[in-house]
């Protein structure tokens, strides 16, 4: 038993001391308060986060996890999302016919799929009661406020997708939903019907529809989320980490 | 730590959900099938090297893909995956092999599974691809209407090998359904109805009453369906038809007729057997049945109108099938006396055939209901056609949701179950619809579900289309399209894929087929080719100038270009022995079918004048391969060279008809 222990201290410190992982790992594991900081500094991935985080934020009830559990559903689409890409594509004949062949043929096709639609909806849930939770906790007020509109540009967004993603399956319920969306953007003053015919190249619900909601879907609005989203994260940690409930006002705050 | 166990327990829990899924996979059902096959396949196997064959073969989704018919993918060979394996000949499902018809099993490759069958191909579990859940996409077809596959790609009227859907497309015709749906390659349908003005010179009141209130029940041979009418509508139509006025020259005819004097009765029966009327006529339920029952005739029509209508029927109603007989005055006048005296209702009232004393308010509510009830879709007079029923096209495709099914709470909500209750009970669906009731017996239903179910949303891409080989010939113009008019020929005979079922004998090479002489002879008197047959060609009367001139035109216009006029062209002069020949026909066994000198077999025609009757280059063409001619034909093909084909045809043509025999044996077929 010693000798294995050994073996392995022994391993560790060889790992330890290569090369390529002090590339990796430019900042061992000292426990020092200046050393956590250069960790998250100089780490892409986490320099995210602020670098210190107040205990109390930390509680469920501070966020109810609601921004992360639509973060993670995020990652699950587009993981999903890829795979799915591989099988599918956008054209009148075949768009459909590709459902089947998720559910026929290719090797766990439907979970992919089931993974994808039920991820969609838990992010737009997720997304929604995020806003109710950064407005019950006043969290929109200043200096909170630029992320606030962040905050409702990307729920926008991400409405926008799991418009644009209804359409693709290309059955009957994606023909008349987007066919009765898009009628009800026509009825906009002015710009409604130049809207439509934009959002479908053409008059109805045909193939072009069909490509431009795929490019929109897979393409341009991922991108715009995930550009927003980074800007979102990060006044989130400029703006002092989350906001977490309202401190109860002192008592000379308090009105007559 | 609990928080600490809470993530481990969930953790663990998360995997085990997320490994559902590859389970799920790994334990599909057609890999359970697909061992059980190589099993099977080992243990049927009639060698070592077969059996291994079959366990060696990997697990795996089979399809057929078919990039030229809308790029169908048919997967029902993963799980039926004996369907072209011989040895599988009654193995259980879903391993048994294909029964064999027409296409199958060879051609499966070719077609796929679902293009006949229906279901969805994509599929790889049962429920899926059969389409047995509710409102499936596209569920299979019930095997009893499975005919409707071969529909989608033959177009034509008879199919070949498809008796049923033949049966229903010639019946979908025959009841007139095309006079008031319209489907495509049918729009210029019209009944073969009586023009509704010359009614009330043919018939009584009370018969046309009792008619009206169920024309199955008067003449079980009838075309004209059932309307639910009640008595008052049955007086109004019936004041409205005595109301019109009939053609003045016609009125004219019947009234002449009536007033000439009767005739001999005994010498009446004799002609009508021997014109062969009921070769389309029944009597007593005897005979073709594609024409009126005869049996009671008299008692619903005048004696003047059947004299005045057997001596020109075209007259009457130009789109009668009814040929022209060349009788002359005095055996019109026998012929209607026999039927005067057989043919009679014996316990119809004496009253039955007198006219209608006309009620002018009566006569316009008829009139109102003849359009309401859309008789005038078969009677309307002159060319008028407006097709007021939905269109059949595409119905073999409608999904069942989008069916009515009303009041028929009984039956599977399916396309089939609905097209079957829809053709035998149209009412019972809802009250007040206009469709009425063909009296179809269950055979007759189901073709008719078969055809309709054929009619596809659309058409087959052209490689599978099948278009008939010999596209339809015109009719000739000028005196010969007249005699050919003048006796119906189309009636019975079939050119192209035009004309009738009841003749086996298409008219399309009949040219390249028969001689001349022989030809002739026939049409002046004929007799009957192959003994079996109970439907023979009438004796028309047909004058001999009248004969030579169909016959020349049959030589001229009826050819096939794949009949040589002379088979020996080119060939060694050793084709044409015929005792070589004789041989072949001795060994082959032809005996069996066909009657020669004294002894033979019924089925196929006798020989023993083929050399009279047929031409070489036809005798020729035919032993190469008689399926080519004709799909249903039994005679087998017996794969023979040229060589030898040759010289069985100069045999044959060496068997002319003695001249003193012929005359005698003649007397005795007629």
């Amino acid at each position: 038993m010693n000798g294995n222990a050994f073996s392995f201290s022994q391993l560790g410190t060889l790992i330890r001391g290569s090369a390529v992982y002090r590339s990796i790992v430019r900042h061992g594991t000292a426990e020092t308060n200046r050393n956590r900081s250069l960790v998250i500094f100089e780490n892409l991935f986490l320099h995210v986060h602020p670098v210190k985080v107040r205990e109390k934020t930390l509680k469920f009830s501070h966020t109810y996890w609601l921004g992360g559990i639509t973060v993670s559903a995020l990652v699950v689409l587009i993981a999903t999302g890829i795979l799915l890409m591989f099988y599918y594509h956008p054209s009148v004949p075949q768009a459909y016919r590709d459902m089947k062949e998720l559910k026929f043929v290719v090797d766990n096709g439907v979970f992919y799929r089931n993974l994808h639609r039920w991820a969609a909806h838990l992010m737009v849930l997720g997304a929604l009661l995020h806003m109710g939770r950064v407005f019950y906790h006043r969290a929109y007020r200043p200096p909170r406020q630029f992320n606030w509109v962040i905050g409702v540009v990307l729920l926008l967004v991400t409405l926008l997708l799991s418009y644009t993603g209804y359409l693709l399956p290309w059955d009957q319920l994606a023909f008349w939903g987007v066919s009765v969306g898009t009628n009800m953007a026509k009825e906009a003053p002015i710009l409604g019907p130049p809207l439509r015919f934009l959002m479908l190249g053409g008059n109805i619900v045909s193939e072009n529809a069909l490509l431009r909601f795929y490019v929109l879907h897979c393409v341009l609005l991922p991108a715009a989320l995930l550009g927003f989203l980074g800007v979102h994260i990060w006044r989130v940690r400029k703006d002092g980490g989350v906001q977490g409930p309202p401190e109860p006002p002192a008592d000379d705050e308090v009105e007559p | 730590m609990p928080l600490r166990r809470i993530f481990a327990i969930t953790s663990i829990l998360f995997l085990a959900v997320l490994a559902v899924s590859p389970l799920k996979n790994a334990l599909r059902p057609y890999r359970g099938f697909q061992r059980a096959f190589a099993r099977l396949g080992a243990s049927r196997a009639k060698s070592l090297q077969a059996a291994k064959a079959y366990q060696q073969q990997p697990v795996a989704i089979r399809q057929i893909w078919l990039p030229d018919f809308e790029n169908r993918v048919d997967r029902c060979t993963t799980c039926h995956l004996g369907v072209q394996d011989a040895s599988m000949a009654g193995a259980p499902e879903p391993f048994r092999l294909h029964p064999a018809s027409y296409h199958t099993p060879k051609d499966t490759g070719r077609f796929g599974c679902t293009a006949c069958h229906g279901g969805q191909g994509l599929a790889t579990l049962e429920k899926d691809a059969h389409g047995a859940v509710a409102d499936a996409e596209s569920p299979m077809v019930p095997l009893k209407f499975i005919e409707s596959g071969c529909g989608r790609c033959h177009t034509s009227e008879q199919v070949a090998g498809a008796a049923t859907l033949s049966l229903g497309r010639a019946a979908l015709e025959r009841n007139g359904c095309y006079a008031c749906h319209t489907v495509k390659g049918h729009e210029g349908f019209r009944s073969e109805a009586p023009p509704i003005e010359a009614v009330a010179l043919k018939t009584g009141a009370e018969a046309l009453r009792r008619w009206l209130k169920d024309p199955k029940a008067v003449d079980p041979n009838a075309t004209m369906p059932r309307f639910q009418l009640s008595a008052s509508e049955v007086e109004e139509l019936s004041h409205y038809v005595f109301s019109l006025a009939p053609t003045r020259a016609l009125a004219d005819r019947v009234q002449a007729a009536a007033a000439e004097p009767a005739g001999d009765a005994a010498k009446g029966k004799a002609l009508f057997a021997e014109s062969r009327c009921i070769s389309c006529h029944t009597v007593e339920g005897k005979g073709n049945g594609s024409a009126p029952e005869l049996s009671r005739v008299a008692s619903r029509a005048s004696a003047g109108w059947l004299l005045a209508f057997l001596r020109d029927p075209h007259a009457f109603n130009p789109r009668t099938r009814m040929p022209r007989f060349n009788f002359s005055a005095d055996e019109e006048r026998h012929v209607v006396a026999y039927m005067e005296a057989e043919f009679k209702d014996f316990d119809a009232p004496k009253e039955i055939l007198d006219p209608l004393h006309v009620n002018q308010t009566l006569a316009e509510k008829g009139k109102v209901l003849f359009r309401q009830k859309g008789c005038y879709a078969c009677h309307a007079p002159g060319a008028a056609v407006d097709r007021f029923g939905p269109p059949l096209d595409g119905i073999g495709d409608k999904r069942a949701a989008s069916l009515d099914f009303g009041k028929r709470t009984d039956i599977a909500h399916t396309l089939p179950a609905w097209l079957e209750a829809k053709v035998q009970k149209p009412g019972s669906f809802q009250d007040g619809l206009k469709m009425p009731t063909f009296t179809l017996s269950p055979k007759e239903a189901q073709a008719v579900v078969t055809a309709l179910l054929s009619l596809g949303a659309k058409p087959v891409p052209q490689p599978y289309r099948s278009v008939p080989t010999v596209r339809a010939s015109l009719l000739p113009g000028g005196a010969v399209g007249a005699l050919m008019d003048k006796y119906r020929c189309l009636s019975c005979h079939q050119i192209g894929d035009r004309g009738g079922d009841i003749s086996t004998a298409p008219l399309t090479a009949e040219g390249s087929k028969v001689k001349r002489d022989w030809l002739v002879d026939y049409l002046v008197l004929s007799f009957t080719i192959r003994p079996i047959l109970t439907d023979r060609m009438p004796v028309f009367q047909m004058t001999r100038d009248e004969a030579t001139q169909l016959a020349q035109a049959f030589e001229t216009f009826y050819l096939d270009p794949r009949i040589p006029e002379d088979p020996y062209a080119g060939q060694p002069a050793s084709s044409k022995d015929p005792v070589e020949g004789k041989r072949l026909y001795d060994t082959l066994g032809c005996r069996a079918c066909h009657i020669l000198g004294a002894g033979g077999g019924y089925y196929g025609p006798p020989l023993t004048e083929a050399g009279t009757r047929l031409k070489p280059g036809w005798t020729y063409a035919w032993l190469k391969g008689p399926q080519k001619w004709r799909a249903d034909v039994r005679c087998p093909n017996y794969g023979l060279t040229d060589a030898s084909a040759l010289q069985l045809t100069a045999y044959l043509d060496t068997l002319v008809k003695s001249p003193t025999a012929s005359k005698a044996k003649r007397g005795g077929t007629r």
